[in-house]
């Protein structure tokens, strides 16, 4: 049973991570492959604040939050002030800077990793609970986004992805829109990450470099980009397919490349046939779900 | 007092004058028309005001505030509205939403109010609602509301880029070649339209190569050529004018 719990928790988080990067480079439009970065900070902030400074885990894991979203603005608004291209180079920087931080500082545990993590629960309380809370916390954060993107918010997130340059001759603060935009997306990662860390008190570098960047791409992709449902879809498929190949008992060897080649051939297979990804979402911004549905062909 | 008060205004790409110490009014209630040959200025004057690009030097004043400075969301929230020569509708809208995000003022669009007050945001939405109705009616696109913009004829996509443009309760309404490529209904449409804008006391500024356009709706005209205002008066007279007019066809 601790196996398929490990595995429905990586799907929930999953799931508000692939939700959460859908509103930024889906709904947003903003061009960004960090988004395990925000993850990472959550979950050693988290970490670090609870076992080394005694903040009790739900301060933690609120404050693990708050310095996502305040590193994602620190990303975003210089670079979003100077064009949109910007913020792709500035995160990936990030990223790969924040990382070797993590691997080579002394109080986030070096390469090796951070440990002792303090458990969410107490060993008297069942699994299930933590369970149940993350695949509530997953559904919320699911139709969260749903309802940003198809209410006023979403509206204007559409009007700008077709025409910034009329968008801002409306009024419209288009700069404001994307950090706002980055800013949230990038902290729902960081509470995904927070209820990582005190789950599998475990953090280490590698778990949040470039290849996670691509696996929650894939998610999205494959999933259905600009549809609530598409990345949900995704992060089931693309946490539990490679889970289900280790019980093919191959040798670990192919077993790596294996899941590498899976995701690429994944990604590759729907560019060609179905570039919409599994949920397709409507050509035209509804308020409503039945809209959206309308004009699916 | 001017609604619009632009002064001494030059500026220029790579050597090419588009705009060449243009002085130039607009009063609250008067349609003025800009008639010039292509590459005149006209469309680089608007996005001058606008705020698209800076000047070189110059000023520009809404209502007495200065604009220097101010980017283009910044000055439609003073009261400054436009349309576009290709028209730059939201094709992933329907013609009611391309309205919508339109207002001056968009609560929606900040998701601090969004998450606290968003009764607010609720209500704004109904006012704005009531509103976009209210301008579809008066432009003719009522039956249209709910299809997506880019599925409209031309003509019909013209009134859309006014109707947006009427959201914003401007102060000042700039149309670049409202009635280029449109026919019938809509072209009497799009008259009675701006008609009624100005009348309600909006400084209208309207650029259009349509001649009989200009001289049955401006109150006065301009006449621009090479980044200069070489004249300004009744429109039937710069029309008269033969220095004008061999300025306009070229020889």
């Amino acid at each position: 049973m601790e196996y398929v719990y490990a595995v429905v928790i990586l799907i929930g988080l999953y799931i508000v991570l692939a939700a959460s990067f859908n509103l930024i480079i889906g709904y947003g439009g903003l061009i960004s492959i960090a988004h395990p970065i925000f993850y990472a900070i959550g979950a050693y902030a988290s970490a670090i604040l609870s076992r080394d400074y005694g903040f009790p885990i739900p301060l933690a894991m609120l404050a693990g939050t708050l310095i996502a979203l305040v590193a994602s603005i620190m990303v975003a608004l210089p670079s979003l002030r100077v064009s949109g291209d910007y913020l792709l180079i500035a995160s990936i920087g990030f990223q790969l800077g924040l990382i070797e931080v993590f691997k080579n500082a002394s109080w986030t545990g070096g390469a090796g990793g951070f440990t002792n993590i303090p458990a969410a629960l107490s060993a008297s309380v069942p699994r299930e609970v933590y369970v149940a809370i993350v695949v509530v916390v997953a559904a919320l954060a699911a139709l969260l986004v749903r309802a940003i993107a198809h209410g006023p918010y979403g509206r204007a997130m559409a009007a700008m992805r077709d025409d910034e340059v009329a968008f801002s001759a409306l009024g419209r603060n288009a700069v404001a829109m994307k950090v706002g935009t980055f800013a949230l997306g990038s902290a729902l990662a960081g509470f995904a990450g927070a209820f990582y860390a005190h789950y599998f008190r475990f953090v280490a570098p590698e778990q949040f470099d470039i290849l996670q960047s691509s696996v929650v791409l894939t998610m999205v992709v494959v999933g259905g980009i600009r549809s609530t449902w598409g990345p949900v879809v995704g992060a089931v498929l693309l946490q539990a397919l490679p889970q289900a190949i280790t019980f093919l008992n191959l040798p670990p060897a192919v077993l790596g490349p294996l899941q590498g080649l899976l995701f690429t051939g994944l990604v590759l297979v729907f560019m060609f046939v179905r570039p919409q990804g599994l949920v397709s979402a409507g050509e035209v911004w509804s308020a409503t779900r039945k809209g959206s549905e309308h004009a699916r062909s | 007092m001017p609604v619009l008060e632009i002064a001494q205004l030059n500026k220029s790409f790579d050597g090419i004058i588009v705009a060449d110490g243009i002085d130039l009014t607009l009063e609250a209630g008067r349609i003025v028309g800009l008639i010039g040959p292509n590459g005149a200025g006209k469309t680089s004057l608007f996005n001058l005001v606008s705020g698209i690009f800076p000047p070189d030097s110059g000023s520009i004043t809404l209502d007495g505030q200065s604009l220097k400075g101010r980017k283009p969301y910044e000055r439609a929230r003073l009261g400054l509205s436009r349309t576009w020569q290709n028209l730059r509708l939201f094709p992933s809208l329907t013609v009611l939403d391309n309205l919508l995000v339109a207002p001056r003022h968009y609560a929606g669009e900040s998701l601090l109010r969004l998450m606290f007050t968003p009764g607010s945001v609720r209500a704004a939405e109904k006012n704005d609602r009531r509103k976009a109705l209210d301008v579809l009616e008066r432009t003719g696109l009522a039956a249209v509301a709910q299809r997506p913009a880019s599925d409209l004829t031309f003509g019909q996509q013209k009134l859309v880029g006014v109707a947006r443009a009427l959201m914003n309760d401007c102060r000042c309404l700039l149309l670049d070649e409202p009635m280029a490529g449109v026919e019938g209904q809509a072209y009497q449409t799009i008259q009675k339209v701006v008609r009624d804008i100005a009348a309600s006391g909006v400084a209208v500024c309207v650029v259009e190569h349509n001649v009989a356009f200009i001289r049955d709706l401006c109150d006065e005209g301009v006449f621009m050529f090479a980044g200069k205002v070489l004249a300004r008066g009744a429109v039937g007279d710069l029309i008269a004018d033969p220095r004008l007019t061999e300025l306009y066809f070229g020889t």
